[in-house]
């Protein structure tokens, strides 16, 4: 890695003071390096992710997977550990790589490429998330920039805009990069039948169900959507001895019998979307938790966020496809169909089909690469809900992390036990296409 | 005018009788209004940067105590426009720009009300920086009174207020609701800053000033705040509503506030239900006769009208609440005109009845934050009819106000007195905006305007009712709620084909006047104690 940070002194200034000095190299000590860039880019992705209403989860994740891909190409085009991911990827070719025997600041690289990929991929944000990526690009360039020679600069932020460029016109083609009405389609004929989903919000955007094309966007390290299908759900009956009806009376009994722990569960991971940073996001802050408590290596970050921003898009892709093939209908309207009129979950019932639990499924495929690339028995603390008022909960495993998620979705009323479990089954067949990418020289 | 022309103008406004069916198969009677924003001299702009993409607030109040609601409309970086109303009685709209001491810059808003009591109204001025308190001087002239009210303005982005006068208080009640940390520049969100509580001075119940202002911890973002008295009990609480854009673990909020003691949020075991909405603006009305206020709650894509559902067999009541906006028909999310199907961005919303068919309509403006693209560009504002059966039907195009201009804040306002609301929408960049209901078949009516002796003498708190036939209509007298501004002064009430109403007022004690006959189409002050006096301009 060609780097040229020669510390001269302490205080930073802004870099446009040192472009004029040729020859020079580095006048001062950078007051930000990549490890920062990286941190404080994905900091303001979540707050986006947040703040930018068409995202959902499935496009949440979407975003945070070419995210994840960007910095971590802009890292490995300068690294002598990583290796390049195009050619694994669907789709994904041969990415700008430096010129030999050229000096390039992996900061400047990495923030030119970031700024890119989050005005790419936030273009739709409101006026304050787009004054926020302003400030952030605005700052972290002048403190990535001090110091450099202005050949190294410009190098170096070319590079990094080139390579986000190739990873946005990537994006552009795999059938998930424009959403219209918040993800709502105008039209929609809803399945027929006692089994299937019907509205269960008074929201009238909502009387149609989210994004029912996204099964069909192109994946990035499984071979298609199909790859992770799934069986059917049991059997719709209302027979009250019916496997179906026993698993809608156990949400029922459940609710009715929650615990407090119980409870507090259905909310940690609730995740909701445009009041939080989604489930996608909510597991990128767990990584960006025990990556900053481990004191990581820059190679370690950025294969870490683009293997799990990688996995929990192609989680929804799958998850997705399967929702829609099944169209099954959500706990609150069978229950109130056939067991209690009144019946209200804990939880806000999401506006799409009920089968599988998309939390469960990405959670899972989170959980599965996490546990491949920092290992077995890892055990940590989760604080994202903190700012939301809740405690942090700790966890033995990434796997425990994600089967508690899960079974959230049962606490909270919107998940019948099958799509819990099959969900789960699901992640963990997509991670392992994700554990098989080649990241490492 | 006399009020005898001003009858002839109401017969000959009323010759032309046009109405149209409504969706329920009833005839429903189909308001007309007529842009006069140049015509009557209007001229300002709600403009400014990323500080000023919320507010904008209109404020209506009278000034020259001739009866015509004046007007300020907030400038943002630039001053406040104020207009001081020479419209004929029954004729087309005519404002004068006239020097009042309101002309600051950096007005994101401002409410009226009579602070001191002296019978002359008074403002609050909400601002990107310190909050002006402005004493009412009459001949439309204000001076600054901070300092001699012991009003701490602040130094915020302040963007909400509502005021009331607490049981046994001589002097009011403010509530400021502040937005952003505007120095906030890399991560803003989560910034909100405490909303203000500035209560009496509390060592002399009679002392007249403002003690240091309490903060309202937690706040999330406040973008309208309302005092209302939701559950009879006499106390009017505070609701605020938050734009969820910008908290973290937020929602909607209602505080309690009884005299004499700190204020308490309504919790989950009371009965509030966590709702989380980009809040921006509150309209209220008993729209069901029930006794209890519904609440119009403005968002992005569907709006919300909640309605008391927390109405036990005994005991107290409960502040729980079901959203029936989709029952009704004002969930209001998305442009009915213009050519887009992106959903619609709402401000300022008000209860009136427009065409005076005795059935309280729904004015909402509505326009893109700034540079929204997944929402709507032209986002024409609302103005939905109630029918008999009790939902509302949109009539904006109609009626001609679907205005494609981002609007923000607005009122509805029977400014030349002929017994028909006019409407002012201020717009973030553009000309504000101005028409004249001129619905030629629109049914009776009565204004009204409340003064009782002592502190408080617009009655602020109090709730008007007034019967005709089997039909009652009750509103609650506010300062607060809308975006960024309200209004004071005559209160509308349509009477449908009624020739007369019985009306009475509840105090802000709980006394209930008895109930008096009144004729329609006409204006009454309902001064405490006294029998209703028609009032007609000079």
């Amino acid at each position: 890695m060609m780097t040229l940070r020669h510390a001269v002194a302490s205080v930073a200034v802004a870099a446009t003071v040192f472009l004029g000095a040729p020859g020079a190299l580095r006048a001062q000590t950078a007051s930000v390096g990549p490890v920062e860039v990286l941190d404080t880019s994905y900091r303001l992705l979540l707050e986006l992710v947040r703040h930018t209403p068409t995202y959902s989860p499935p496009v949440a994740s979407r975003a945070i997977a070419y995210i994840g891909v960007t910095a971590f190409e802009a890292v490995a085009a300068g690294s002598d550990s990583l290796r390049s991911l195009a050619g694994q990827l669907n789709g994904l070719d041969p990415v700008p790589q430096r010129e030999p025997g050229r000096t390039y600041d992996d900061g400047l690289v990495l923030q030119a490429a970031m700024a890119v990929a989050l005005r790419g991929f936030f273009q739709n944000t409101g006026p304050t998330g787009q004054r926020a990526m302003a400030a952030v690009e605005s700052k972290l360039r002048a403190e990535a920039a001090a110091g450099l020679r202005s050949d190294v600069v410009v190098r170096s932020e070319a590079l990094g805009r080139e390579v986000a460029e190739h990873i946005l016109a990537w994006s552009h083609g795999d059938g998930g990069a424009v959403i219209v009405n918040m993800g709502f389609p105008l039209e929609h004929i809803l399945t027929q039948g006692e089994a299937h989903w019907v509205p269960t919000s008074l929201i009238v955007q909502q009387q149609l169900p989210l994004l029912p094309g996204w099964g069909g966007n192109r994946t990035f390290a499984m071979p298609d959507a199909a790859a992770c299908d799934l069986p059917p759900p049991p059997d719709y009956s209302e027979d009250p001895t019916s496997e179906f009806y026993g698993e809608a009376l156990e949400v029922v009994e459940m609710q009715a019998n929650l615990t407090p722990e119980q409870r507090a569960i259905a909310r940690f991971w609730s995740d909701d979307p445009m009041l939080t940073a989604t489930p996608p996001g909510h597991w990128v802050s767990i990584a960006q938790q025990i990556l900053e408590r481990d004191d990581a290596a820059l190679d370690r970050r950025v294969d870490v966020l683009a293997r799990l921003g990688v996995a929990q898009a192609d989680a929804f892709v799958a998850c997705w496809k399967t929702k829609f093939e099944y169209d099954l209908l959500r706990p609150v309207t069978y229950i109130r169909r056939l067991i209690d009129p009144k019946w209200e979950p804990v939880l806000t019932t999401p506006p799409f089909p009920e089968y599988p639990s998309g939390h469960s499924a990405q959670s899972a495929a989170a959980a599965a690469v996490l546990t491949d690339l920092l290992g077995e028995n890892f055990a940590f603390e989760d604080a994202t809900p903190a700012a939301d008022g809740l405690p942090p909960r700790a966890f033995a495993s990434f796997q425990a992390a994600a089967e508690e998620a899960g079974l959230s979705r049962l606490y909270g009323g919107i998940h019948f036990r099958s799509a819990i479990e099959r969900g789960q089954e699901q992640g963990r067949c997509v991670a392992a296409y994700v554990n098989a990418l080649r990241t490492r020289r | 005018m006399c009020k005898t022309r001003l009858r002839l103008a109401m017969i000959a406004a009323s010759v032309a009788r046009a109405t149209s069916p409504g969706a329920a198969g009833e005839a429903v009677v189909l308001p007309s209004f007529v842009e006069e924003t140049a015509s009557a001299g209007i001229d300002s702009v709600y403009s400014g940067g990323w500080e000023y993409i919320v507010g904008g607030g209109v404020t209506t109040f009278d000034c020259d105590d001739d009866g015509f609601p004046d007007m300020l409309l907030a400038g943002g970086e630039t001053t406040a426009r104020f207009y001081r109303n020479a419209s004929p009685v029954a004729g087309a709209l005519r404002f004068e720009a006239a020097p009042s001491g309101l002309e600051l810059d950096k007005v994101t808003g401002a409410y009226p009300f009579d602070v001191d009591s002296d019978g002359v109204t008074d403002l609050v001025l909400l601002r990107v920086g310190e909050n002006v308190a402005m004493r009412g001087l009459g001949g439309c002239r204000f001076e600054r009174a901070n300092e001699a009210w012991g009003f701490d303005g602040g130094d915020a982005w302040s963007t909400a207020l509502a005021a009331t006068w607490e049981r046994g208080a001589d002097w009011p009640t403010v509530a400021v609701g502040n937005y952003i940390d505007r120095r906030e520049d890399l991560f803003p969100w989560g910034s909100c800053t405490d909303n203000w509580l500035h209560r009496p001075i509390a060592d002399s119940p009679t002392a007249r000033s403002f003690a240091p202002p309490t903060p309202l911890m937690p706040s999330f973002c406040a973008l309208s705040m309302l005092f209302t008295d939701w559950n009879g009990s006499g106390a009017p609480s505070l609701r605020i509503s938050n734009d969820r854009e910008y908290y973290k673990g937020g929602q909607e909020q209602l505080w309690r506030l009884d005299a004499g003691l700190p204020p308490a949020l309504y919790t989950d075991a009371d009965g509030w239900k966590p709702l989380r909405i980009w809040g921006m603006g509150i309209a209220s009305y008993d729209l069901d006769s029930d006794g209890y206020a519904e609440y119009f709650l403005t968002s992005m894509a569907d709006n919300k009208l909640q309605s008391l559902a927390g109405m036990p067999q005994s005991g107290p009541v409960a502040p729980t609440y079901a959203d029936v906006a989709f029952a009704r028909g004002v969930t209001a999310h998305r442009p009915y005109t213009g050519g887009e199907v992106k959903p619609s961005t709402a401000w300022h919303a008000q209860f009136e009845d427009v065409n005076n068919d005795g059935l309280v309509d729904l004015f909402i403006a509505k326009g893109n934050v700034a540079e929204m693209p997944d929402f709507a560009t032209n986002d024409p504002n609302n103005l939905l009819l109630q029918s008999p059966d009790g939902k509302f039907r949109e009539a904006g195009e109609a009626a001609g106000v679907a205005s494609l201009r981002p609007a923000r804040g607005a009122a509805l306002v029977d400014f030349n007195l002929d017994g028909l609301p006019d409407l002012v929408v201020v717009n973030r960049g553009e000309g504000a905006q101005l028409w004249r209901n001129t619905t030629p078949n629109a049914g009776g009516w009565i204004d009204v305007r409340l003064r009782q002796p002592g502190p408080n003498p617009d009655a602020v708190g109090a709730w008007i009712e007034v019967r005709r036939g089997a039909a009652l209509m009750r509103r609650e007298i506010t300062v607060g709620g809308g975006h960024a501004g309200g209004q004071t002064g005559w209160r509308h009430f349509g009477l449908g084909k009624s020739t007369e109403a019985r009306i009475r007022v509840v105090w802000p004690d709980g006394a209930a006047s008895a109930w008096q006959r009144v004729g329609g189409d006409a204006h009454y002050v309902l001064e405490r104690g006294q029998p209703a006096r028609p009032w007609a301009p000079d």
